[in-house]
């Protein structure tokens, strides 16, 4: 009996040693943990269901608060169909639902497959968006066959001017994984639509708005049990650009065809008139998930229509350079602009084996003004020859062409100029004097950015100042009345030009359409001054054309510059010479300023 | 039988422990059938209260037979409820895939909740009879026997959980009852043996651990752990065989051990060889249900959801939103103390451990009160029974122990464990009442 005792003793021992231990377990998870496990049982019972915030809309440069507006990119009332693909639990009645959804919705059961198998099933999922009333219909009369399928109301972005403003305005989509981790801290949700490229992605944070989500108490089952709206959406700001639409649309229609960048500046102020990029693609397209395909044509394009030309492709200047060189030398004090040089058609560099580089045609006496206005080679090749290299290229850099301009759309890349030690990693050769004599006339390893380019004549035209360039001129609240923003002319730099020397470019430049290549202007009656280039280039894409046309021009020219004064920059690719194929385009925009009563 | 001055012996803290068990969990089976959605409840706890009503009555019949009877007819009693058991387990229909139950039209009963008190009154009674040579390992047999038969019948219904409930009611009871600890010991290494080298090449195996450990990777090889465990028992054999020559405590010390060993690394070959990667999966989420946090791992985190969120002071009588909204499973069954720890918090999980302890602590002072062995065993028997069923429910509940199917004494619902506990309970008040009868 004795022993039995002692026995007895230790399972009282071990009862108490585990009553103590369920007591520390309730302890721990429900005072120290409790907290915890609160939340988690609220995760448990809200499904809390979002409420998308309306997208701020874009307007162009004619808006007035109360008057008629151009509307770029509005939004049109949708309906997307979402589920949680873990509040099934059961796989099978998952995948039977989506199956009887898919064909509902005669969409592929594939790719919705595809798309849930990559996210993560305890998350929201848009199974198909932009979905018509009758099939919601249908959705809400069967809804038992469809347990835990939603709908919600989606505003869808409509842009209005479809391909006019792809670059400048861009498009948005749904949140890639990516974006998500790195924005996530910043209140964006997985869900949720975001500025892909352009305006819709630099003003994003302004343009989104804040999606509000109804709070539902929701049973094992997602039987509802209580519903409210936790937070109301909050729509987002408008947009006023600086673009001209009708600007736009003729610069549009003006590069149909052809494949390049337009720029439209005001150099008083910076304001954007007209941003373009050829090819192009339709945005409205692009957003809905529906046309996977022919995005992905559009992606593998050879001629890339996503990329932006105007700021994110470098081409070299061409001829548009030799007045970079002029002002390198007439700055320098190295050259009198009435020197005149007789023009044979080719200059030979002597040296231990002479070389010879032609120009296009026998120009026989220029001046500086008549060089410029036929784009003489012979004159520049001399001129780049007597003030060497290094000052060409310090020039081109005063110019900001090896810069970034700051305009407010992502991705801009800066232009390159090249330097004896650039050339020496490069390709492993000293800089010859060959090299001098390409440069003075933007041929070689010189290459800028068509907004760069632009820049530069800007600052000839407001005698060195060049302002920020930027599309936006305010943001306003969604219902236009209150101004959030407003971007005031930015100073970008301001480059130490003497009068005379931009008086000396004007004039040649002002030639080259009275008398010169851009000659086809000078029927506007608009006082215009111009510059066309031609750059010899080879193409791995293309074998007939070799050549980009440019023509940087500004007006009016001559007079006390006005706030109307307008800078055009054109460049086409594989185009014919600038004097043929980017000056007409130039002109169509001239023209329809001329008629918009810009001049 | 007993004079009328013996009322006053029934033990008031025991019964009213129990009443207030089960009063709670006819509430907490109130609160856990409800539907706010619906607004209607199940009724489950109407059933609940005329169960309790019976249990009462065979309570008290209980305390009026004298307890050496339940020892001098448990072989008989052993024998229906083990042949009811088997009718059940072939000819009873099934629930939830299940045939545990008998079906007498308005209510049903299983046997096997019985047969746990059965194989108490068995048990005791042998351990009694054969209290002089229990130390003996021969002696191990029959208890064996007696426990192994209906959990083989039991786990062909199936019900694991309530299988699972007789191995340490056996151990229990053979510990108690005086057997050799050397001998339990034994057999618990070898089971540990037996599992943990399977089990965590598994694990490895599933988990994908990268890294080697020397001694794992040597046990990957099962040739060479038969190998192993063929040597160790050649080596146990020959110590064995020596003792007989050379009396002497020495061998004793290589033999036992090796022996221990080398069945444990039998065993574990056997599970390596014979059990499919499948079922010993199972095993794995049993011993560790976050592996499997959609299957059996969820009801686990629902349940300690509702435990923890129910913080200091609980959310309040049916206001639980893991129980009312459905997130906790089996809330009426195994997973009731879920629903008195969310909705009364740590205040009302706390009066619900500390009455449970004064049934458990009572029924061991009862225990060790009683007037002869046969006595002391029963009580320490049914104790263990109430002991356990405690210990796997609630740590399964806590988060502490692996998942299994066990009900919450007097708390959850079902008639057959409401019945055999408060039978239990009688017995106990029996075995007091009569220490005082000489």
């Amino acid at each position: 009996m004795e022993a039995f005792r002692y026995r007895m003793y230790f399972f009282l021992g071990l009862a108490s040693f585990v009553f103590v231990s369920i007591s520390l377990q309730l302890v721990n998870i429900q005072i120290i943990h409790g907290d915890e496990y609160e939340i988690k049982s609220r995760m448990n019972m809200e499904n809390n269901i979002p409420i998308p915030a309306s997208r701020g809309e874009i307007y162009d440069t004619n808006f007035t608060p109360d008057g008629e507006k151009n509307v770029i990119a509005s939004n049109r009332q949708s309906f997307s169909i979402t589920t949680i693909p873990a509040s099934f639990g059961d796989k099978k009645l998952f995948n039977k639902t989506i199956k009887r959804l898919c064909h509902v919705l005669s969409i592929s059961y594939e790719d919705v497959e595809t798309n849930i198998a990559s996210k993560n099933p305890w998350e929201r999922i848009i199974i198909k968006e932009d979905v018509d009333f009758d099939k919601i219909v249908i959705l809400a009369a069967h809804k038992n066959l469809f347990p835990n399928i939603e709908w919600e109301d989606r505003p869808v972005r409509v842009y209005n001017y479809d391909n006019a403003f792809c670059h400048a305005v861009g498009y948005v989509g749904s949140i890639s994984k990516e974006e998500y981790t790195a924005l996530r801290d910043r209140g964006y949700k997985y869900y949720q639509t975001i500025g892909k490229a352009g305006l819709e992605k630099q003003y994003d944070t302004n343009l989104r708005g804040t999606d509000g989500f109804i709070r539902r108490i929701v049973d094992v089952k997602n039987r509802i049990e209580g519903e409210e709206i936790g937070f109301r959406p909050v729509a987002g700001d408008n947009l006023i650009l600086t673009i001209d639409s009708e600007i736009q649309k003729t610069a549009y229609e003006a590069m149909a065809g052809q494949n390049g960048a337009v720029v439209v500046i005001n150099p008083s102020t910076g304001e954007v008139l007209s941003l373009l990029s050829k090819p192009d693609f339709n945005p409205n397209m692009v957003i809905s998930s529906d046309n996977l395909k022919i995005i992905q044509q559009l992606m593998q394009d050879k001629d890339r229509p996503f990329l932006n030309k105007s700021i994110q492709s470098r081409y070299p200047p061409a001829s548009t350079f030799k007045l970079v060189t002029a002002i390198a030398a007439l700055e320098e004090d190295r050259w009198n602009p009435n020197w005149s040089i007789y023009c044979p058609g080719n200059y030979i560099l002597k040296g231990y084996i002479d070389k010879e580089f032609f120009d296009y045609q026998t120009h026989y006496t220029l001046d500086l003004y008549g060089a410029i206005a036929k784009s003489c080679c012979v004159y520049f090749y001399q001129m780049g020859y007597k003030i060497g290299p290094s000052l060409i290229l310090k020039y081109a850099s005063y110019m900001g062409l090896d810069k970034l301009s700051g305009i407010d759309i992502p991705g801009e890349v800066a232009g390159v100029i090249p330097s004896k030690e650039w050339k020496l990693k490069a390709f492993g050769q000293p800089w010859y004097d060959g090299d001098t004599l390409n440069l003075s006339i933007g041929q070689g390893f010189m290459t800028a950015t068509v907004i760069g380019m632009a820049n530069f004549i800007c600052g000839v035209v407001n005698n060195g100042i060049v302002y920020k360039p930027h599309l936006v001129r305010e943001i306003r609240s969604n219902d236009n009345i209150q101004v959030i923003k407003k971007f005031n002319p930015e100073k970008l730099r301001e480059i130490p030009l003497s009068p005379i020397t931009v008086k000396t470019i004007k004039s040649g430049m002002r030639l080259c359409v009275t008398n010169g290549t851009a000659g086809r202007l000078s029927y506007l009656k608009i006082p215009i001054a111009a510059k066309t280039g031609t750059a010899q280039t080879r193409s791995r894409r293309r074998e007939d054309s070799t050549q980009h046309a440019w023509v940087l021009s500004f007006a009016p020219c001559g007079e006390e510059i006005t706030g109307k004064s307008v800078v055009i920059a054109v460049l086409v690719e594989y185009g014919i010479a600038g004097s043929a194929t980017a000056v007409p385009v130039a002109e169509k925009i001239y023209s329809k300023m001329k008629s918009l009563g810009y001049f | 039988m007993f004079k009328k001055s013996e009322i006053y012996k029934i033990d008031y803290v025991l019964v009213s422990a129990m009443v207030a068990l089960v009063f709670i969990g006819i509430l907490m089976i109130y609160s856990a059938g409800y539907d706010p959605i619906e607004d209607v409840n199940l009724g489950l706890y109407k059933k609940q209260i005329l169960w309790f009503i019976f249990g009462f009555i065979a309570m008290i019949a209980v305390t009026f037979i004298n307890y050496n009877m339940l020892g001098h007819y448990s072989l008989q009693i052993y024998g229906v409820l083990l042949f009811v058991l088997l009718l059940t387990a072939i000819f009873g229909r099934p629930i939830r895939n299940t045939r545990a139950w008998i079906n007498f039209g308005f209510f049903s009963l299983q046997p096997s909740e019985f047969v746990k008190l059965a194989m108490v009154f068995l048990l005791s009674k042998y351990l009694h009879i054969r209290e002089r040579d229990i130390k003996n390992f021969r002696e191990l047999f029959i208890p064996t026997l007696i426990t192994i038969v209906p959990v083989f019948i039991i786990l062909k219904q199936p019900d694991f959980g309530t299988a699972m409930i007789f191995i340490p009611l056996l151990f229990t009871l053979l510990f108690v009852g005086g057997s050799d600890v050397s001998h339990l010991l034994s057999i618990l290494i070898i089971a540990v043996i037996a599992l943990v080298v399977p089990m965590i090449l598994t694990y490895r195996e599933w988990i994908g651990s990268e890294g080697s450990n020397f001694l794992l990777d040597f046990f990957k090889d099962i040739d060479l752990l038969f190998a192993v465990s063929g040597i160790v028992f050649f080596i146990a054999v020959i110590s064995y065989i020596l003792h007989f020559f050379f009396i002497s405590k020495y061998y004793r010390k290589i033999y036992i051990p090796s022996f221990v060993l080398s069945l444990g690394l039998f065993f574990s070959v056997m599970i390596q060889y014979f059990l499919k990667d499948y079922q010993k999966k199972r095993i794995l989420v049993f011993l560790n249900p976050d592996l499997d946090p959609h299957g059996s791992g969820y009801n686990i985190i629902q349940s300690k959801i509702a435990v923890g969120s129910g913080g200091f002071w609980g959310k309040g009588f049916l206001n639980g939103s893991q129980s009312q909204l459905g997130f906790l499973p089996e809330k009426t069954s195994d997973f009731i103390f879920s629903v008195v720890a969310e909705e009364w918090g740590f205040i009302g999980a706390t009066i619900l451990i500390v009455l449970l302890g004064v049934i458990v602590f009572r029924g061991i002072q009862i225990s060790l009160e009683a007037k002869d062995k046969f006595g002391a065993l029963l009580a320490g028997g049914i104790t263990s029974i109430f002991f356990f069923h405690i210990l796997i429910n609630i740590g399964m509940v806590v988060g502490i122990m692996p998942v299994t199917g066990l009900p919450l004494c007097f708390v959850s619902y079902g008639g057959s464990n409401l019945i055999m506990s408060m039978i239990a309970i009688g017995i106990l008040i029996n075995i007091r009442m009569r220490k005082f009868i000489y």
